[in-house]
């Protein structure tokens, strides 16, 4: 049995040092990723796909601001400040949640790698031993559960529906993988996080996400992209130019007028 | 091609042993994209614990052509349900029953 942390103070040292950088990753994946679902708004196939987009991406939005708590709780700037005044080499994204939103085969794709992604990591943190963030880990998994049902039906929808849908989705597929996989980016405090038992691995997860999604893609007539080189960077804060081009956007209010109250 | 999809109806449960109330319908291709997709259309604004969705065409309806099958030839109103309808009014009238007067005297209101 593994010690817990019950409170920011219980931790110190490198080992709060790579909680942080971990916490970070969370935050900033949810809050990059939300930010692109949300410009599906009123621009989705259909309707009924509008809305769910659109909830989508305040759920993920809501949860990097849950994160970004927890951060502050530990010393960090408070929520606004972290949204808002980093720049893109202080932000710790994957490359896969910065891109642009694509077709929609492209949305659903991304999607689905970082839901099936989301899900093992989630159920990893909530039996980690920061209780803080085991506790959001376990609030949130409802949200997460229908984001994996959402993103499951689309790709086997979409998979095999006409030569077009599969085409688009199978190009979405080859640009993707790459970008899944540096969401497994490994980091120089993975042992550490791993043997506080704050989260498990990023092997260790990228192995049931391998698992899952090649079982899923061949189920919906898609191929896997033999050898693929992993697209990392993200993780140190080295980004595509993606990033600042959507923070400059997602930051220009904040920046007119930082003191203003909402 | 046919592009446009089924209209499902959606039937929505606030909480467990209440009835399903139908509130809308929804354009799905099939009935696991239409529960998914009337999760955020119809679960996300109110309390819910349990969706139902069921295709349109499924959907036997009598027509309003034939709304005189419901009226009564001859007076069966001990057939209609009056008792709940008055067991609703007396429930509203005690809610919104003016202060005695011993209430109003207690905060100091003149009667």
């Amino acid at each position: 049995m593994k010690k817990t942390f019950a409170s920011p103070d219980s931790v110190s040292g490198e080992s709060r040092d790579a909680l942080i950088d971990l916490i970070y990753r969370l935050a900033d994946d949810d809050l990059i990723l939300g930010h692109r679902n949300s410009v599906w708004t009123g621009l989705a196939p259909i309707l009924e796909a509008d809305i769910a987009m659109s909830s989508l991406a305040q759920d993920e939005i809501g949860q990097a601001v849950a994160y970004y708590r927890l951060l502050h709780d530990l010393g960090e700037p408070d929520p606004d400040t972290l949204a808002f005044t980093r720049s893109a080499q202080d932000y710790r994204c994957a490359s896969l949640t910065l891109l642009d939103r694509g077709d929609w085969a492209f949305s659903t794709v991304r999607q689905y790698f970082y839901d099936v992604y989301k899900t093992h990591r989630l159920a990893s943190l909530s039996d980690g031993t920061y209780a803080p963030l085991a506790q959001l880990a376990r609030k949130v998994r409802g949200e997460q559960k229908y984001h994996m049902m959402h993103s499951r039906m689309w790709v086997s929808r979409l998979g095999d529906a006409t030569d077009e849908s599969r085409e688009r989705m199978q190009r979405s597929v080859d640009t993707l993988y790459g970008h899944a996989l540096g969401l497994f980016e490994p980091t120089p405090f993975e042992q550490i996080i791993a043997d506080h038992g704050f989260c498990t691995t990023e092997s260790g997860l990228f192995e049931t996400w391998r698992d899952e999604v090649h079982s899923m893609l061949d189920h919906a007539g898609l191929t896997i992209p033999g050898d693929v080189t992993p697209k990392h960077g993200g993780r140190r804060g080295q980004h595509l130019p993606e990033l600042q081009l959507l923070l400059d956007e997602m930051q220009q209010v904040y920046r007119l007028e930082p003191t203003a109250q909402w | 091609m046919d592009t446009q999809w089924r209209v499902f109806e959606v039937f929505h449960q606030q909480t467990r042993g209440e009835p399903h109330v139908h509130v809308g319908a929804i354009h799905a291709p099939d009935s696991e994209s239409a529960i998914v997709m009337a999760k955020e259309q119809y679960g996300r604004r109110q309390a819910c614990v349990s969706l139902w969705v069921v295709p349109s065409d499924s959907i036997v309806g009598t027509s309003y052509n034939d709304v005189d099958i419901f009226e009564h030839g001859t007076d069966k109103t001990y057939r209609e349900a009056y008792g709940y309808q008055t067991t609703k009014r007396v429930r509203a009238q005690t809610t919104k029953r003016p202060k005695s007067l011993r209430e109003a005297n207690e905060t100091g209101e003149q009667s």
